[in-house]
């Protein structure tokens, strides 16, 4: 009776102790993710992203290892918009995990209820690499890392009811810290309002849009493709006619170009990071902007 | 004992029943056939998270909705893509030494069928100088949600042995599959049944048991299409290991039986073996790939006859000279499954150019030499042209 009793206990514990969690397992597919979801989730949730803070979040290799990080998430977080298509959807598929599913609570489009910049209206590779749904590097406005916090907290009260106080007085955190630090880093820029810049990708809209820059060309002649000699002179002969001070580049792409660019004009290349991780200093999402506002007022007070 | 007998039956009714169907439909239910079971619990557990749930999201200030942009995308359309593969070549033997040709024409077709599985369509136009015949390479469903981190797929599918044979031919990095490939699994070992992949939990690294059970490919060089009930058995352990952030090593085993030309059974097995490397932060400029596969066949011919016992082997190399400059070469040895005296040997060489990852274009000579057919080494140049259109996702890491 006794064996019986304790057969009885090991199967109910097989068949329900999945769903005794102790916390709630969320991998994203960017850092910037990552951390927004562990402000919001404090303790409660173990978060990982897929890509790293300095790797290129278009091209990321969809690794086994990754899969089995997926197979055991209770949420995945994706920027969407098309930005990890080509190896996001491969790695969902191959988790076999329903609960991170797209329709399902645990899978998160961050991009849900963000208002999209450079929406095209017709669509052709003609134009390089563009993305149908609009620019997905929206988390590059603080603004809008704001509207991703609010959708993680929608999914975590949908996964952890029971949670809801502790998510709301996390959410509530770090909205009051972002209209801080919002405040700070607008005054830090407001000298620079209107300053053209030249980047390398198309990927700054959001910041550009958030704190008054003004991008006037890509290295990349279309998205995707790599700066020719063409474009580079192009480039040149703007930054000389309108007396362009700073490239932006970022952690993932070559600096030949730029250099190229800086060497024949007086302009200076600025570092700058996409993601949380870029740089060694940029441990969160606020020191992301804390990083990126710090080295641009540098090199435009230069 | 009869209650255990029960208990068992209700726990394995529960599990298919969790891993197939969606907790809206389990609250459809009629629970008072199952009262008093694991089933019901469950239920009741489901019901009471899912009626907590619909509290707390009332309580919530915003709700997740759909932005006007991606409704727009909201369609049930497949995702749609056509690669195509042209190629020129020269070679030393035959009286027509030059071609230029549309080597093969693939379409690809995949959507989600409901939230369980999801469909994968790749018909293709192959060929070699100049005609082209239609044929439904791939047409398989892939579940979603089995548990135990069960997959299953069941249609026509490239299987899963070695490392290349899943991969199709336009995202090799060489022109044209080693010689050791070709001779023992022709164009790729592609058949019709079931495959079951199971994640084993190991902590330590990936593994990946695959079982596949498929009828008999009707054109392969090892194996045939039994007029008796003897279908093609395959087995595959996948183990990948993340050595760094930068570098990867993969190393499969694979056998596999069935009913061969002969009448009887053959065996064949493999090894594959590779190592990546790719800085995760250049990843666009840098890469390195070293790639070994070895193949070994056993073809029983009956009753007072020695088997045929053959074995095959490549590697390559792949090294990334900047972002869109590639270098890639193959050595490749073989013998015959159906013929271990002969014996093929290839060296080749391609260098790749992408101008996106959406066309590249390959050049590269090759040697091929053999212990019979030619007395003198055939010697080739090739160039393969590839372009894709629409929506193609990533290749299989």
């Amino acid at each position: 009776m006794k064996i019986s009793r304790s057969f009885l206990l090991l199967l109910l514990m097989l068949t329900f102790g999945h769903q005794a969690m102790a916390q709630i397992k969320i991998v994203t597919s960017l850092p910037d993710l990552e951390s927004i979801a562990e402000y919001v989730g404090g303790d409660k949730v173990d978060a990982f992203s897929i890509a790293k803070g300095y790797q290129n979040p278009h091209f990321v290799d969809p690794k086994p290892s990754y899969i089995i990080k997926l197979t055991r998430a209770d949420m995945f977080i994706t920027v969407g918009l098309d930005l990890e298509l080509g190896w996001s959807p491969q790695l969902l598929q191959s988790s076999r995990n329903s609960k991170i599913q797209k329709g399902n609570p645990g899978y998160v489009d961050a991009s849900e209820n963000i208002p999209l910049l450079q929406v095209p209206t017709s669509t052709s590779r003609e134009e390089g690499d563009i993305h149908i749904y609009g620019n997905p590097h929206y988390w590059l406005d603080p603004g809008r890392g704001k509207i991703i916090a609010q959708t993680i907290y929608d999914h975590l009260v949908a996964i952890s009811p029971k949670d809801e106080a502790y998510f709301t007085k996390n959410l509530q955190a770090f909205n009051d810290k972002m209209d801080a630090k919002m405040m700070e880093w607008k005054k830090e820029m407001a000298a620079y309002k209107g300053t053209d810049i030249i980047a390398y990708h198309n990927e700054w809209v959001y910041f550009e849009t958030a704190f008054g820059l003004h991008v006037v060309d890509f290295l990349e002649p279309k998205p995707g493709i790599p700066p020719t000699p063409s474009q580079l002179v192009k480039i040149i002969k703007e930054v000389k006619s309108q007396d362009i001070k700073v490239i932006i580049n970022s952690p993932y792409f070559s600096n030949s170009s730029p250099e190229v660019v800086a060497r024949n004009t007086n302009a200076e290349i600025v570092q700058l990071s996409t993601m949380t991780g870029g740089y060694k200093p940029i441990r969160d999402y606020f020191d992301l902007f804390d990083f990126n506002i710090s080295q641009m007022t540098k090199a435009l007070a230069n | 004992m009869k209650k255990i007998f029960y208990l068992l039956f209700t726990i394995i009714i529960n599990v298919i029943y969790a891993g197939i169907f969606s907790p809206q439909v389990h609250a459809q239910q009629d629970s008072s056939a199952v009262a008093d079971s694991l089933l019901l619990l469950e239920i009741q557990q489901q019901m009471q998270e899912s009626e907590a749930s619909q509290s707390s999201s009332q309580t919530t200030k915003s709700k997740p909705q759909m932005s006007s942009v991606r409704a727009t995308s909201a369609n049930t359309n497949p995702k749609i893509s056509v690669i195509g593969d042209f190629r020129s070549m020269y070679t030393s033997e035959g009286d027509r030494n030059f071609d230029a040709f549309v080597h093969g024409v693939e379409i690809n077709l995949s959507s989600f069928i409901d939230p369980y599985a999801r469909a994968d369509f790749i018909p293709v136009f192959e060929g070699e100088h100049g005609e082209l015949k239609a044929e439904i390479e791939e047409a398989y469903l892939t579940t979603l949600s089995l548990p135990y981190s069960l997959q299953l797929k069941v249609g026509k599918f490239r299987q899963t042995f070695g490392k290349i044979n899943r991969v199709h031919q336009h995202a090799l990095p060489v022109i044209n599959a080693p010689i050791a490939f070709q001779n023992f699994m022709g164009e790729a070992l592609n058949d019709q049944g079931f495959s079951l992949s199971w994640l084993i939990p190991n902590p330590h690294f990936y593994q990946e048991l695959v079982v596949e059970l498929t009828r008999g490919p009707e054109e392969h060089p090892v194996f045939t299409t039994s007029t008796r009930n003897i279908p093609l058995k395959l087995t595959h352990l996948k183990n990948f290991w993340d050595l760094t952030d930068n570098a990867t090593l993969e190393f499969g085993m694979s056998a596999a039986f069935g009913a061969n030309q002969f009448g009887h059974t053959s065996k064949l097995g493999g090894l594959n073996l590779t190592y990546k490397w790719k800085p995760i932060r250049y990843n666009r400029y840098k890469s390195f790939e070293i790639q070994s596969e070895l193949f070994v066949s056993d073809q029983d011919l009956g009753a007072g006859t020695d088997d045929i016992r053959s074995w095959g082997m490549y590697t390559w190399l792949q090294y990334q000279l900047g972002q869109r400059w590639f270098l890639a070469g193959v050595y490749s040895y073989s013998e015959l499954p159906t013929d271990n005296t002969f014996t093929e040997e290839s060296l080749s060489a391609t260098v790749g150019w992408y101008a996106t990852e959406f066309q590249k274009i390959e050049f590269g000579p090759q040697i091929l030499s053999d212990n019979g057919l030619f007395n003198a080494p055939v010697f080739s140049g090739f160039l393969r042209w590839i372009f894709v259109i629409g929506s193609h996702g990533a290749h299989q890491y």
